[in-house]
């Protein structure tokens, strides 16, 4: 029998990682189990909390933007019209965040164990994808309530909410690192995400922007998230243009990126922190 | 297989350094980023004072089976060469080849998350340790067995005691079964009875043929435990042997031990400015220490089952009550006998100066070096109203030589003390 010798050395070449998550998975598991479990322990109304957050949050923006300001949403009711579109970006905010704070909030665990360094980010979006799959539930009985019965294509949510994962979680590698040597990227992040959020049209009609900055708009990658899955969900007409396929090219790259710099940079993070 | 490749850990030339900015620019937050800036963009220029070398190029090779016991003192290198060997930290220079799997524990608890029960925990930590969770399961019994917390393993851990938090926490990690073991003082927990059975333990694993690397600052458990000693200094290997002798020179470093030979000095010691324990107290009433042979010269080597005579010089001794204590450390700073003027009974006469002599007329000493505590005050006729008035905690070194006294494999000062002894077979 030959014994596998390792050799421990500066690190010289990067890949993605994936292969050595994979003989990992058990404790990638375990890791997203934990944190679903100890998120919801001891809290009365557990799970339910998944749902009840934003369930909230909706009420409050449907009153303002739909009661008060009586946004334009071409005759859908304003509170399913903004759901199906928080929905994605909720997913895609809470899962950036998650990622891009993976490491720093595990430090405890990062400077006392070795193990493939890349479960953290990946335990942190299935604990996001759980939450996410008790709101998609909340959105049809919604839908359900306004009368609209979502044909076969409501399925197609699911890819839709595994892109913007995806997506997250890369934006969120490149960051991951960064934030354990600077922690004013935490704050810093959550503005950016607010700007994105009207950068993208959840809360009001894409109508509402002028045509001549339709191309750039249409570049996030979000952009197309959110109008699809009102698509899939309501039925909402969607014109699929060049930029489409510009932001699916971008997404991949920046997945890609995320997870060579990641691989790259998380060694030294245990020696910053 | 060639010879040279029977190792079980092999460290060439290792070395890790940290960025510690330092503080000669302007501004100290400026000075920071600079220093951040040039650890990463090598033309900017490199300056050696920004970085602190916690391990500078160490090499050693630990055999299949060997129980390595690394010693050191704070801020030696000890954890950074167990986090580098472990794979949580990256070396800067150099590399380490392990030949098998590798299990470390660099911490007890590793994992545990206080909202979980314990049951739960169990096969987090476990995972976490590099076991499956089938492994775990089918040894979940034996965990629960050795932890002794069987009543409550559905609780969450944050209504633990902490004794039983770190018991449970250690019991996962005892389950590790790796062909390398890399081990940080994680021994220290629980009470003496878990304490003894993590002991065996240990003894266990390292009866089992595996390499142990392990690091405590418990002298007890490493002459237990290790085979071989290492002792890092500022990063670097100063010393690599056999367990005991590694301890023996650690203790002498870190309790300050003279380590010249003991025969090339005078055994007559003057104790007017030595460090005491009781500091400004009264006025020193100790003056000088000196140990003789049983015909009265002046000697520091002396044999088990001979003489030993120590006479101390002394002032300002103004007490009614007066006595004198000599108390003998051993290499491990750890008291193996005392010698006090009132176990002979009666009062001991003496005026406000002059000399004392204490007479051991059989030393029954191991084989080691030895050093001399004087203590002296006054004695109100029990334990309770003793009080202290000058004490030297290091007067005069000594040292024994069996010769002897005891065949065999002798023994040496840690063991006790030496006693001879007959043996006869019984039908």
């Amino acid at each position: 029998m030959t014994v596998e010798i390792r050799v421990i050395e500066k690190q010289r070449q990067f890949g993605f990682g994936i292969l050595d998550v994979l003989e990992r998975r058990e404790l990638l598991a375990m890791l997203a189990q934990r944190q679903i479990a100890s998120r919801y322990r001891q809290m009365l109304l557990g799970v339910v909390w998944a749902a009840l957050e934003p369930l909230g949050q909706l009420v409050m923006l449907a009153l303002v933007f739909g009661f008060l300001l009586k946004v334009d949403t071409a005759g859908y009711p304003y509170p399913l019209f903004a759901f199906a579109g928080l929905t994605g970006w909720w997913l895609f905010s809470r899962n950036l965040m998650a990622v891009a704070g993976s490491l720093q909030d595990n430090m405890g665990l990062i400077s006392k164990v070795y193990f493939p360094r890349l479960i953290l980010p990946l335990a942190a979006s299935m604990k996001e994808l759980f939450d996410i799959t008790v709101m998609v539930g909340l959105l049809l009985v919604v839908a359900m309530v306004y009368g609209y019965f979502p044909g076969l294509k409501v399925v197609l949510i699911v890819p839709l909410l595994l892109f913007a994962a995806l997506l997250s979680l890369g934006l969120g590698l490149w960051l991951a690192s960064l934030m354990v040597r600077f922690r004013d990227i935490r704050p810093m992040l959550g503005l950016i995400l607010q700007a994105g959020m009207y950068a993208t049209p959840i809360l009001y009609s894409p109508a509402l922007v002028p045509e001549r900055f339709q191309f750039a708009y249409q570049l996030n990658p979000m952009y197309w998230v959110v109008e699809l899955s009102r698509w899939a969900l309501l039925d909402k007409s969607v014109i699929i243009t060049a930029p489409f396929y510009w932001s699916i090219g971008v997404s991949a790259l920046i997945l890609a990126g995320g997870l060579l710099v990641f691989s790259a940079t998380e060694k030294k993070v245990v020696d910053v922190q | 297989m060639s010879s040279n490749s029977e190792f079980s850990v092999r460290v060439e030339g290792l070395g890790k350094r940290y960025l510690v900015p330092h503080h000669h620019e302007s501004s100290a937050r400026m000075g920071k980023v600079a220093a951040h800036m040039r650890a990463f963009f090598p033309f900017m220029g490199h300056d050696e004072r920004d970085f602190f070398w916690a391990l500078r190029d160490l090499s050693f090779e630990v055999k299949p089976g060997e129980i390595l016991g690394i010693l050191g003192r704070n801020g030696s290198g000890k954890s950074t060469l167990l986090k580098i060997l472990s794979g949580v930290t990256q070396p800067t220079t150099g590399r380490a080849h392990l030949r098998g799997r590798v299990g470390s524990l660099l911490e007890v608890g590793t994992g545990f998350h206080p909202d979980l029960t314990g049951r739960e925990n169990v096969f987090m930590s476990g995972v976490l340790l590099g076991l499956k969770r089938q492994e775990i399961a089918a040894k979940f019994h034996e965990i629960v067995d050795f932890s002794g917390v069987e009543a409550f393993i559905d609780m969450p851990v944050k209504r633990y005691s902490s004794g039983m938090y770190v018991r449970l926490a250690y019991s996962v990690a005892s389950m590790l079964r790796s062909d390398i073991l890399i081990l940080d003082e994680v021994m220290a927990v629980g009470d003496a009875a878990f304490l003894d059975k993590s002991q065996n333990n240990i003894q266990k694993i390292a009866n089992d043929g595996r390499t142990v690397l392990f690091v405590s600052h418990n002298p007890r458990a490493i002459s237990a435990i290790c085979k071989t000693g290492m002792i890092l200094d500022s990063g670097s290997c100063i010393f690599q042997g056999g367990a005991r002798e590694a301890l023996i020179r650690y203790m002498r470093k870190v309790r300050n031990f003279e380590t010249e030979d003991a025969t090339e000095n005078a055994a007559l010691h003057d104790l007017t400015h030595a460090p005491r324990l009781s500091e400004g107290r009264t006025k020193p009433i100790l003056k000088w220490v000196s140990t003789h042979r049983a015909d009265g010269s002046l000697a520091r080597n002396f044999k088990t089952g001979e003489s030993l005579i120590v006479r101390i010089g002394y002032e300002n001794l103004t007490v009614p009550d007066p006595y004198f204590a000599v108390l003998i450390h051993n290499e491990f700073a750890e008291r193996v006998t005392t010698l006090h003027s009132t176990h002979q009974g009666g009062k001991l006469e003496c005026r406000s100066s002059g000399v004392v002599e204490c007479r051991i007329d059989d030393l029954r000493l191991g084989e080691g070096s030895y050093r001399l505590m004087i203590d002296s005050g006054n004695f109100g006729g029990s334990r309770a109203v003793m009080v202290s008035l000058d004490c030297v905690p290091s007067a005069a070194p000594i040292r024994v030589d069996l010769d002897g006294y005891v065949g065999g494999i002798g023994i040496d000062g840690s063991q006790g003390a030496v006693h001879k002894s007959s043996w006869k077979g019984q039908a």
